[in-house]
């Protein structure tokens, strides 16, 4: 009993240094991805919430990501999201536009109601966004037919494929497979085929273009979607030579069968991670970047590197 | 008590109901948001308002308000049911008669496409500029006047043709979305001269945007005179509730249909052009899938998808619901997968409701006569 006070003094030198302790600091970022079923940016949001669990462990901040992505490309429905969240509260945004143009007055208007906005994946150049970050376009598209004339000798019948025609940042990697396709004067480009963007749409572009065009013998795929399906490519591997733009977890199959020598990886969970930690450092810690354009290379993945790479699927996808 | 029936007698009050009851449940669980303070200047351009914290920092004010009644986030509701709302109208009108349009998705993106074309080449400061009002009036023209014109073929076409509206307007959803995609080559059109935005962005008083909310209440109450008021508005019912009847009871059955058809293109023009001032651009790939959003509000509305039955206030109320729906799962924070299955689950008990309500309302009738 006599020993009361000492027990009653301990437990409140336990429980003051909890008590002075700072509740952490809640913190709402909206992000706004171009569509839903676009298993790149299911990546970027398992990237935003990476960073979001990471960066508030270390800066004592309670982040919570809130994500409003139309189910298919739409701007129009992407610009609403933007003024819902502002709205809403979010004290920053990231974004991916579907159409820079349409986008650029919201987030403007987001801006100047005090809310930070980064773009990822697809800019909106015009607007006071703080930060874009993203591949080259221009140079992922040269990337890719430099990285295809490579592994057709310098010669050959090729077939660019792309997805939503609409979509500017398709467009200028078009433009980029066109630019360097000049560089070899073996290669002829037979035309640029678009599709619905759904893997069987795709697939079956490519199946209906091979039927159509059989003396082709590369394709320049700037967006992967056929090979999120099995069995894409419906020939011999090393009959018709083949490298495509992302590594997801489907396409890496075509790797190991030898249909595709080389895939180049976006680093789609980076676009969610690191437009986080752009966001949080410029609102928390009031810093800017060192520039407003944050280039992400391109990583090639082959035979050789496929085991690596795929296990870093386990990590970014959705549980 | 009578004055309460009274209340709850007209078509949409059930429907009214829902907006009241959604609205409630917003404003309870949503919570607070603080919102930035501004002030109008002498000039009549806002400025955001600082204050200075314990800290002696210069911070920007801001005012606590509840997340869903606020009149900054009404004034949003109203400008995204305005789109749908507008062309819900229309569709509802095509509806009555016993027809479908699937095609105005199509129809708003060729005719914002065509504006902007028109507004970057003859508008205000543009190189082909006439005069600034002439300008915008050619801009507006184009954009409204295609998607009128697009409505009067596929009315043609459906009438020339005898061929069911599904598939009519099915096959024009993919020619317009074609012919918007060659005349742009896939490109986003923007960058046109300020004048069509600053109209349609007017702000008045707190910085609220009412344009879209006043052309959409425009619409809504045209819709209703025209439905309601005019012999011509009884006669899409007429041709709705029994074709024949209607064709032998001396209404000139195709007119009226050409007249739907380009009723509902006109709505969709109308609701491009609001879009196109208030984005300020337009691709080939806007409104996809704007169709069955449409459908979807006229349905919810009340409008029977056999025919006879609808009215424009009911589509303006159902875009309305919709939307609540899903900004309200914004405010309320809730994951956003759930919006599509609360979505489709309220189209299908509107629709189970209204079967319900015609089966009381002919077990009524059938009562009144026995």
């Amino acid at each position: 009993m006599k020993h009361r006070p000492l027990l009653l003094a301990a437990a409140l030198a336990a429980l003051l240094p909890a008590a002075f302790a700072q509740a952490p600091r809640s913190l709402t970022l909206g992000l706004v991805a171009k569509s839903q079923g676009n298993p790149v940016f299911q990546a970027a949001r398992v990237g935003a919430e990476d960073a979001a669990r990471d960066l508030g462990a270390k800066h004592n901040l309670r982040i919570r990501i809130d994500w409003r992505t139309p189910n298919e490309e739409d701007a129009q429905k992407q610009a609403e999201a933007i003024e819902q969240l502002v709205l809403a509260g979010a004290e920053g945004l990231a974004v991916s536009c579907s159409d820079a143009n349409k986008l650029t007055d919201a987030i403007n208007s987001a801006v100047r109601d005090g809310v930070p906005v980064a773009t990822f994946d697809s800019d909106a150049p015009a607007s006071r966004r703080f930060v874009t970050y993203g591949v080259d376009d221009i140079e992922c598209g040269k990337q890719t037919m430099d990285e295809l004339a490579k592994v057709m000798g310098g010669k050959g019948v090729v077939a660019i494929l792309a997805g939503n025609q609409n979509a500017p940042n398709l467009q200028r990697r078009v433009q980029g497979a066109k630019e360097a396709a000049k560089k070899h004067p073996g290669i002829t480009i037979r035309d640029t085929y678009y599709h619905k963007e759904t893997p069987q749409d795709a697939a079956a572009r490519v199946e209906q273009v091979m039927q159509a065009n059989p003396d082709i013998t590369g394709w320049c795929m700037i967006g992967g979607w056929p090979l999120f399906t099995e069995n894409a490519l419906k020939w011999q591997p090393g009959t018709v030579a083949c490298v495509s733009v992302d590594a997801l977890p489907a396409q890496l199959a075509y790797i190991r069968s030898g249909h595709v020598p080389v895939l180049l990886a976006q680093q789609c969970h980076q676009w969610g991670y690191r437009s986080v930690e752009l966001l949080v450092d410029k609102i928390v810690f009031k810093k800017d970047p060192p520039a407003v354009k944050e280039i992400s290379p391109l990583i090639p993945v082959t035979k050789d590197t496929v085991d690596a790479f795929a296990k870093n699927w386990e990590k970014w996808l959705p549980k | 008590m009578s004055r309460l029936r009274a209340l709850f007698a007209f078509q949409e009050s059930g429907l009214l109901l829902v907006v009241v009851v959604l609205g409630v449940m917003f404003t309870v669980f949503s919570g607070t948001v603080k919102l930035p303070v501004w002030e109008t200047q002498p000039d009549g351009s806002r400025r955001r308002v600082f204050t200075v914290n314990a800290e002696g920092e210069r911070v920007p004010a801001v005012v606590e308000k509840n997340k869903f009644l606020n009149a900054q986030n009404l004034a949003q509701l109203a400008k995204d049911t305005s789109f749908t709302a507008i062309m819900a109208v229309g569709m509802t009108v095509v509806i009555i008669s016993g027809g479908i349009d699937l095609s105005v998705g199509a129809i708003y993106a060729l005719a914002s496409v065509l504006g902007a074309m028109v507004l970057t080449r003859y508008g205000p400061g543009s190189p082909g500029e006439m005069s600034p009002v002439l300008g915008l009036l050619l801009g507006g023209g184009a954009c409204v006047g295609v998607a009128a014109l697009c409505g009067l073929v596929n009315g043609g076409l459906v009438v020339a043709l005898r061929v069911h509206p599904f598939i009519i307007t099915l096959g024009a959803m993919a020619i317009l979305r074609g012919v918007a995609f060659v005349s742009t080559k896939g490109q986003s059109i923007g960058g046109f001269p300020a004048e069509l935005r600053d109209i349609v962005r007017f702000e008045m008083g707190d910085g609220l945007s009412l344009v879209p909310l006043a052309v959409m209440v425009a619409v809504a109450v045209l819709g209703w005179i025209f439905l309601s008021r005019l012999a011509a508005g009884r006669r899409v019912y007429a041709i709705g509730g029994n074709e024949l009847a209607a064709r032998f009871s001396g209404i000139r059955v195709e007119r009226v249909k050409l007249g739907i058809y380009l009723l509902s293109g006109l709505t969709a023009g109308i609701a491009a052009l609001l879009s196109l001032g208030y984005y300020g651009a337009a691709t080939s790939g806007d409104g996809q899938g704007y169709e069955l959003n449409v459908i979807a509000a006229a349905v919810v509305g009340g409008a029977s998808l056999t025919g006879g039955k609808g009215t424009a206030l009911g589509a303006v109320l159902g875009a309305l619901v919709i939307q609540m729906i899903s900004s309200g799962i914004v405010i309320l924070g809730i994951e956003q997968s759930y919006s599509q299955i609360v979505i489709g689950a309220v189209v299908i008990a509107a629709v189970v409701l209204d079967n319900v309500n015609t089966w009381l309302a002919r077990r009524r009738l059938s009562r009144g006569t026995v």
